[in-house]
């Protein structure tokens, strides 16, 4: 049931430089699957897409980790606790825990992590094995929720491009020596589309490959279809799929990448 | 206060707040969040004999005081249209107008023939901003000839009350409202978007992956209440105005401008309930301007209505 709230923010904090993480507290949002997330009004004429960094139902709580990339993620970093956001949601359809027996490993990218993050909190780490977690960032500086992925049990794998800490490089090299020693592994992926088309690529023939895309969108409640990716929709046809109701997660051989 | 509509061939809208084409979905995209029914109509997304594909992404994209957008008319055909989302907005207790879309006048005809059958459809809304593919792409609605060629068309598919929906992007809509009046439509609605363009300075290219793309919102909005105001000036037949409303009193503007009724877009992906706001605004606001009805703010500001206080004076 998606709802239309005015949520107030109770707790604000500054994760990395130019990020901001706000806490809501709001029954109807805690009760989001991971990778679901929520549209919030700003400025200008749309709301603004964010997904959810942690997801507390017990507390009716959510957060929101935001990079400040333009106007409108630039108002919602400056608003303080006490401040009520006008907040639509949860939207989409959110990740599908792993199968029981197999192992996983995240892959995340940029303000892909976040919700990353909220998935491990659900699903803990008492599965098959622990999950490994594969985050990449431009500069060190950039890395989100290193330290919380590592409390909650997971085994981090970091990459740099600029080498300042972990490999330098990108996801893709940690992740193919993953993919070698886990034959039969899960992945979830969330970041810039690049890093989620070579997820797609390295994953190819695998089963319970989980991707969550980013588009521009309109409504955000699937009645524009302005937010659409190339696809494959039931009929198993080539066409157009949308993010905020077909998705935003997407099983990988949903999906086309140019 | 009496908001009620009364339109050519039976048509009645409990109130003139309309869902403009495009902006609410095929019908039940919203119903989680607004009570459909407390509307006065919706316009559904553009409907085409099979289905349409629609332009890549991006598909929108943010301007001040509007939105461009180059959706391409994504629709999955008219029988899908009939089997799925007609028989939720049927029984939603609103007016069902149904935007349709083709490539040739043959396809404009053929949608009509087929939702002329079905139970359920209030309304045509005929949109005229496709491109004619039999005569190099050139929109019908920019060619006064083309647009009376695909009235008549519908016309002859369809006994259903049917508005033609004008394009701005022509040098005078008035003389293409002209044209669709004597081909039968039986009104006008106005304005569709605007063509523009955005640039993405990242990727050095026009942001849209439809290159252009159509404007809508505020920014838009003048330049509606100019087209309905001309229109309203050469044609007899029932305006429905749109263009960048937000507000209840936008919709006394364009109901002194000559509208009979309006559709509301843009600021729906904002404020989904803003419809159902100003439907509740609006009697307040139609007694402010000195009006007791919808009907009578109807074209109060065209030159044939005012005769008022100030031309008295003077
Ligand atoms: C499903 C989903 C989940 C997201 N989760 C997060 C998150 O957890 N944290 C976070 O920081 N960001 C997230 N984003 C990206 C976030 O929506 C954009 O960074 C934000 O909309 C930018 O707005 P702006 O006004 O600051 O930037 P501007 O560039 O000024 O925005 C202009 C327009 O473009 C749109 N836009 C710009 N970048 C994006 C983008 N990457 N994706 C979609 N629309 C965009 C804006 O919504 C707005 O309509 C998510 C996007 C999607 C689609
Ligand atoms: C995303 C989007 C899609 C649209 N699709 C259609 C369409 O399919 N058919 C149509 O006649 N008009 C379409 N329109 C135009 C609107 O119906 C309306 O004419 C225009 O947006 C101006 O009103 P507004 O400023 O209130 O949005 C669309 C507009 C938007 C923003
Ligand atoms: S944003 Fe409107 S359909 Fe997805």
């Amino acid at each position: 049931m998606i709802h239309l709230l005015r949520v107030p923010i109770i707790r604000r904090e500054e994760p990395a430089p130019g990020h901001v993480e706000l806490w809501l507290q709001s029954p109807e949002l805690a009760t989001s699957t991971p990778g679901q997330f929520a549209d919030v009004v700003t400025e200008g004429m749309l709301r603004r897409p964010i997904s959810f960094s942690r997801i507390d139902r017990a507390n009716h709580q959510v957060a929101m980790l935001l990079q400040v990339v333009g106007d409108g993620t630039r108002w919602l970093a400056a608003q303080r606790p006490g401040t009520m956001l006008d907040v639509m949601g949860p939207l989409g359809n959110g990740f599908l825990p792993p199968a029981p027996a197999r192992d996983w490993c995240l892959v995340g990218g940029g303000v892909g992590i976040p919700p990353l993050y909220a998935a491990v909190q659900a699903w803990g780490t008492h599965t098959a094995s622990r999950p490994t977690v594969i985050l990449g960032a431009r500069d060190q500086q950039l890395l989100l929720l290193v330290d919380e992925f590592q409390a909650l049990g997971c085994v981090v794998e970091i990459t740099t491009d600029n080498g300042t800490r972990g490999r330098r490089g990108t996801v893709e090299a940690p992740l193919c020596d993953w993919l070698d020693s886990h034959p039969d592994g899960q992945v979830y992926a969330c970041g810039p589309t690049p890093m989620l088309a070579s997820v797609a690529r390295l994953t190819q023939g695998r089963t319970g490959i989980f991707l969550a895309l980013e588009q521009r969108m309109g409504c955000g409640i699937g009645a524009c279809l302005a937010c659409v990716i190339p696809g494959y929709g039931v009929s198993g046809q080539a066409g157009y799929l949308r993010v905020c109701t077909d998705g935003p997660v997407f099983r990988s051989e949903e999906l086309i990448f140019e | 206060m009496k908001l009620s509509v009364n339109l050519p061939r039976g048509l009645v809208l409990k109130n003139p707040i309309v869902a403009a084409s495009g902006t609410f979905g095929f019908g039940p995209e919203y119903k989680d969040l607004v009570n459909i029914g407390d509307l006065g109509g919706v316009s559904v997304k553009g409907v085409s004999p099979e289905p349409w594909p629609g332009n890549p992404p991006p598909r929108v994209w943010e301007t001040t005081g509007g939105l461009l957008n180059s959706i391409g008319l994504q629709n999955h055909g008219v029988e899908a249209f009939c089997a799925h989302d007609l028989p939720f907005l049927r029984d939603t207790g609103t007016a069902v107008i149904v935007n349709i879309i083709g490539h040739t006048v043959e396809e404009y005809q053929r949608v009509a023939e087929r939702l002329a059958k079905e139970p359920g459809v209030s309304a045509l809304e005929v949109n005229i901003s496709c491109p004619n593919i039999k005569q190099g792409g050139m929109s019908f609605g920019h060619d006064p000839d083309q647009a009376y060629l695909v009235t008549q068309a519908v016309r002859k598919g369809s006994d259903l009350p049917m508005m033609v929906k004008l394009s701005p992007n022509v040098p005078s809509p008035a003389v293409i409202a002209e044209a669709v009046q004597s081909a039968g439509a039986d009104m006008i609605s106005a304005i569709n978007t605007l063509v523009g363009l955005a640039i993405d300075k990242e990727r050095r290219r026009p942001a849209l992956g439809g290159t252009t793309g159509g404007l809508s919102g505020p920014a838009i909005k003048p330049i509606a209440l100019r087209v309905v105001y001309e229109v309203a000036q050469r044609v007899k037949i029932p305006i429905i105005g749109m263009g960048g409303i937000t507000t209840a009193s936008d919709v006394v503007e364009f109901l002194m401008a000559g509208a009979h009724a309006v559709m509301v877009g843009t600021v729906t992906f904002q404020y989904p309930r803003r419809m159902q706001e100003i439907v509740a605004q609006l009697p307040d606001e139609l007694l402010r301007w000195g009006f007791s009805s919808v009907q009578e703010a109807v074209g109060a500001a065209l030159p044939s209505k005012r005769g008022g206080l100030f031309d008295a004076l003077t």
